[in-house]
């Protein structure tokens, strides 16, 4: 298994003190022939932890399929993604399963829980699956947190699409997981319900440290974390740190006028 | 539209494959059970008809009927000078004595038991009959046989083999010859045996007397004129019918057996195709769910809604069709299956060449495509009823809530049901226990989605302990009582059939045993053979009477009779010495009255026809048509059941009646200290020439009685297992196109760490959860439609009814492991969707 320190390392500019993950030299395509589409094209990043990073970039820019590279949902045709110390693409489907299991969580956009189960029951899913019980002090500091003291037992159809996203949250956050993916957690939500799942995601990391890696093409959303990652046609073109509204979007104009887009 | 219907059904091809197959399963049957049967009655009909095929005129005695059950009857002897009688009439160009019976045959001393008769006959060649020498000659002398190739080729036996033939006399016959009949090799479930006519004669114990003559009419003669002139000269006493009409009957008196098989056949067919039914309104409901977004955005389009109902029945339109069509196909080639598997289960079909009908093809057409069609008349309906602003909404559309009127409904049902059943079977009336029983399927029908959840929930209980995956599993099965219930209901209703057969049987099985209680006999000489395919020579009981050990003994025979047109079946006994073998307990008249005369019937049969003793009552007779006896007494039912008929006649009635000279049972009544396995040694070797008496004990009476329910029950759930095929079909579609419609919260659960084998173990434990349920459905189901059929059918007696509870408990776990086999195929699909797509599945 390749160590962390073995390979040198373009952009990651700040010295943080560790790196949770890390892709090196990336490359994913999809379809075939004069169809392929390289979706990664020599993606390099690391993810430092105990951050909340922020990737942004253009529709089709590759930003999905860098989350779901990293989070050992699919597979890459080289290069190298490295999970603390582990090399995801040595491991077996099941490793990698088992992998997310105890180590990742996830948010996406929409669909996010499953139906037949209870609020309460969808945030311990993670844990049920491994056969554990969740600590109930932090499950119910989790509950408190995220404002669904008086939901858990209700269903996601009874669920408003903010409350949905939150419980989502919870899920991801139960296990303590090294890193949470969430890619365009507030995209169908409104302002407001997506403001404050923001906030629980930038708290989650401002209290206990937690790693997060959250897609987003809002520069509002960008702006609750800690450095924003760019992408563009595959690759990490620029970094930011301490983003705010303003300059996350000074960054984008940047990016946007070449392709055209 | 119809561009539209034939694009949607094609591209849900997948989805539809397995309705198409459960449609084609479904006729397959009917049509394989048809093609069967009638290939069986026109093999038959050729056969007969090519046997007699040069005969004119055939002459016999008269006779009130001509066969019953099966069996021709047997007739009186005609005097051999009556051939020379009708040889001399004008117009009569060639005539032939004719001896035959029903015969036993035993090779190298194993009696040879074919499940039809074994017909011993006199031999002629061309142009009398269709025997063709295939190897040897013509039986000669007096101890010489011409035996059918096809038995021949079964029991081994060569040219110069030495056969054994028993009829009331026995002979060991040399085989000369080898014969064909028309094209075949022998006759189904039969073997044919033919000698000269002495030896017949001899053998049949008819002396000089013949059984037919057959005549062949001169070339220029009118066969019906001459038959017109021979009957006026031959008088009442004799029957002239032309040869072809005396082997229809023959083919008639055998295709009875088939017939009953069609009915058995055509009912399980139609079993099938209910079960089929359901699984076809399953798929075309979640079809449609799963579209309700795309025929929500034809009517935002423009499409009425009544054009939605078309374009869906059109496509199940297509499915029908075609799946009938494909179906008929298959059950042209099923029919060979099928004759094997009646076959297995001791019932030989006649080969040859398959009939295939415009009517078969019809039937089997027009019942798959109606079917599917008004099966998917129910989940159109509903499709047709999306609101076009369905198509705005994001959401999926949320499981349909079981309704309060759907309960009050159904329990109203049931409870009309349960009374209706209760009512009928106290007063015993049959149609009425199948009117609630129609009624009680539907009540089902309509409970189930109410129903269908709390079971799940009860019954899936266990689940739990698999940790998410079950719970899952239950919750999913829960969450759609609509579509639980129908793919369950499936499969209830072929499990309530078997638990239905299996009850009735086992329950049949005691009721016979109960009837022998009232047999007090220490032992019974029985034809190893059914009654009427030959019973025992009066010789047996005589020999048997004259033994030291034996104390008294009493003989039976059977006999058939027609009831109003119905063949019924009765016992004669001789009322003097029956007592001392059997308690028959009167409830009015007495039994020694049949000496002079008249009937003694059940106590049922004299309640329901209102008879009692000083009645008459009409009953036809072979051999002296219909006759007025007078009921001298009744019996109670248990009585009736020992004597194994409700109608007891005494032995010399029933000789003026029949022609028949043999015995069914002799009973023997041994004496005091008479050691049994003893006396069992000195019967078999006094009767040892009698290869068919056959000695048995009260346990192994039984147990013969119970072996025949057993095959005809064991065949019937053989043929019930397609049905569960079906239902599970069902269970396989279903949950294949649920997984289709979870795909996103696979990939979900997946993402979320869920294994593949915690995947697997998800969907398997749906499938085993939903085959539990219709268990658990269908079993109570079928004990209740059984309760009551048997309630019904003892009427006034006391109800036995016997649960085979192994026999059950096999059927349910059978049921759940099928369950298990059956959700393999999805569970590996779920298992082998790709994360990503999954959740990236809109
Ligand atoms: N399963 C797939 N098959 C084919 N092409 C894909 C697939 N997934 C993504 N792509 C393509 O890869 C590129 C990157 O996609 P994605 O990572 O989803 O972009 P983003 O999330 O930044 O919008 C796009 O051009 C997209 O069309
Ligand atoms: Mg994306």
């Amino acid at each position: 298994m390749t160590t962390l320190h073995a390979t040198s390392f373009k952009h990651a500019s700040a010295p943080f003190p560790t790196i949770a993950a890390r892709a090196i030299d990336v490359v994913k395509t999809y379809g075939r022939d004069e169809a392929t589409v390289r979706a990664l094209d020599g993606a390099n990043v690391a993810i430092p932890a105990g951050r909340f990073t922020a990737v942004m970039g253009p529709s089709g820019s590759g930003k999905s399929t860098l989350v779901h590279a990293l989070a050992g949902l699919d597979r890459i045709d080289s290069g190298q993604v490295l999970l603390g110390g582990t090399d995801l693409s040595a491991l077996s489907e099941r490793d990698r399963t088992l992998l997310r299991r105890d180590r990742l969580g996830f948010v996406f956009q929409s669909f996010n829980l499953v139906p037949a189960l209870t609020a309460a029951e969808n945030i311990a899913l993670p844990l049920t699956l491994a056969g554990k019980k969740p600590d109930p002090a932090w499950q119910a500091e989790l509950v408190a947190m995220l404002g669904l003291g008086a939901r858990l037992n209700h269903r996601p159809a009874q669920l408003s699409g903010g409350q949905q996203q939150r419980v989502a949250v919870g899920r991801a956050l139960i296990a303590r997981p090294d890193i949470v993916f969430a890619d365009e957690p507030t995209g169908n939500l409104d302002s407001r319900s997506g403001a404050a799942l923001l906030r629980f995601l930038r708290d989650a990391t401002r209290s206990y440290g937690q790693t997060i890696v959250m897609v987003t093409h809002d520069p509002v959303a960008a702006s609750y974390a800690d450095q924003v990652v760019f992408l563009a046609d595959g690759r990490v073109v620029d970094e930011l740190a301490n983003p705010t509204p303003e300059t996350v979007l000074a960054r984008t104009a940047h990016l946007d006028t070449p392709d055209g887009k | 539209m119809w561009r539209l219907t034939l694009s949607n059904a094609i591209a849900h091809r997948s989805r539809l494959a397995l309705t198409w197959v459960a449609v084609a399963l479904g006729v397959a049957f009917v049509v394989g059970g048809l093609v069967l049967t009638d290939t069986s009655s026109r093999v038959l009909d050729d056969q007969f008809r090519t046997a007699a095929a040069g005969v004119d005129l055939t002459i016999r005695s008269s006779a009130g009927f001509d066969s019953a059950m099966g069996v021709e009857v047997q007739r009186d002897p005609l005097p051999a000078t009556l051939t020379d009688r009708i040889a001399g009439t004008a117009g009569v160009a060639k005539v032939r004595a004719v001896a035959g019976g029903s015969a036993q045959l035993q090779v190298r001393g194993k009696t040879v038991t074919p499940k039809g008769p074994t017909l011993l006959g006199t031999w002629a060649g061309s142009p009398f009959t269709a025997y063709t020498l295939r190897a040897g000659h013509a039986p000669t002398g007096a101890d010489e046989v011409v035996l059918d190739v096809a038995t021949a080729k079964a029991e081994h036996v060569t040219l110069g083999d030495r056969i054994t033939v028993s009829a009331t006399a026995s002979r060991t016959l040399r085989v000369v010859g080898l014969t064909q009949i028309g094209d075949a090799d022998g006759l189904p479930n039969s073997n044919v045996l033919l000698t000269d006519l002495h030896t017949a004669q001899l053998l049949l114990g008819l002396g000089t007397g013949l059984t037919s003559i057959e005549a062949i009419a001169a070339d220029d003669v009118n066969v019906p004129d001459l038959r017109t002139r021979l009957a006026a000269t031959l008088g009442i006493t004799y029957a002239v019918t032309s040869g072809q009409d005396a082997a229809a009957a023959s083919a008639d008196a055998a295709k009875q057996s088939i017939s009953y098989l069609r009915i058995v056949l055509l009912a399980l067919a139609g079993a099938g195709l209910v079960v089929g039914a359901f699984l076809i309104a399953n798929t075309f409901g979640i079809v449609l769910t799963q579209r309700s977004r795309e025929l929500a955005l034809l009517r935002a389009a423009g499409a009425t809604g009544r054009q939605v109902l078309t374009s869906v029945l059109g496509e199940a339109l297509l499915v029908g069709l075609t799946g009938a069509a494909g179906g008929t196909a298959v059950g042209v080639g099923a029919a060979y299956g099928l004759r094997g598997l009646a076959k297995s289960a001791g019932l030989a079909l006649p080969g040859g060449a398959l009939t295939v009908t415009g009517r078969t093809l019809l039937v089997g057409l027009i019942a798959g495509t109606l079917l599917t069609v008004l099966a998917a008349v129910g989940p159109a309906r509903r499709a047709a009823r999306v609101a076009p602003v369905q198509a705005m909404r994001a959401s999926d559309p949320a499981p349909a809530t079981t309704k309060r009127g759907r309960l009050i409904t159904g329990l109203v049902l049931f409870a009309i049901a349960v009374a209706l059943m209760v009512v009928a079977a106290t007063t015993g009336s049959m149609p009425g226990v199948g009117a609630a029983a129609a009624l009680l399927l539907g009540a089902v029908v309509v409970l189930g989605p109410v129903l269908a959840p709390r079971l799940a929930r009860s019954v899936g209980r266990p689940l739990n302990r698999l940790g998410v995956p079950g719970q899952l599993a239950r919750e999913a099965t829960v969450r759609n009582p609509r579509r639980t219930a129908s793919t369950a209901m499936a499969l209830a209703l072929a499990l309530a059939l078997i638990t239905f057969v299996a009850v009735i049987g086992s329950s049949v099985k005691a009721i016979a045993a109960a009837g022998g209680e009232a047999i007090t006999a220490d032992l019974m000489v029985q034809s190893s053979r059914e009654e009427m395919l030959g019973g025992l020579s009066p010789e047996v009981g005589q020999r048997v009477a004259n033994l030291p050990q034996v104390a008294d003994t009493s003989t039976t025979r059977y006999g058939h009779w027609l009831d109003q047109g119905t063949t019924s079946a009765l016992t004669a006994v001789d009322p003097n010495t029956l007592p001392k073998v059997a308690k028959v307990t009167m409830t009015d008249g007495t039994l020694t009255a049949l000496q002079d005369g008249g009937v003694v019937i059940a106590d049922s049969v004299a309640k329901e026809r209102g008879l009692a003793v000083g009645d008459t009552l009409a009953m036809t007779f072979p051999r002296d048509g219909q006759q007025q006896l007078r009921v001298v007494g009744v019996m109670d039912d248990r009585s009736a059941q020992a004597m194994s008929t409700n109608y007891v006649l005494s032995l010399g009635t029933y000789a003026t009646h029949y022609s028949e000279n043999v015995d069914a049972t002799v009973y023997v009544a041994l004496k005091d200290g008479v050691d049994g396995k003893q006396a069992r040694v000195a019967l078999r070797a006094a009767v040892a020439d009698f290869p068919n008496a056959a000695i048995r004990d009260q346990g192994e009476a039984a147990a013969g009685r119970a072996a025949a329910t057993e095959q005809v029950i064991s065949l019937i759930t053989v043929l019930l297992g397609f049905a569960v095929l079906i239902a599970l079909l069902g269970i396989t579609n279903t949950l294949a196109l649920s997984i289709v419609e979870r795909t996103r919260e696979i990939g979900l659960l997946r993402a979320v760490g869920m294994t593949r084998a915690q995947l697997r173990r998800m969907v398997g434990a749906e499938a085993v959860l939903v085959a539990a349920i219709a268990a658990v459905a269908g079993v109570a189901l079928g004990l209740v439609l059984a309760a009551g059929t048997l309630a019904g059918l003892a009427a006034d007696n006391p109800v036995v009814i016997r649960v085979p509870a192994v026999q059950l408990i096999a059927v349910v776990a059978t049921a759940v492991l099928a369950g298990l086999a059956a959700g393999l195929v999805p569970a590996r699909r779920a298992a082998k969707l790709d994360v990503l797509t999954a959740i990236a599945t809109q």
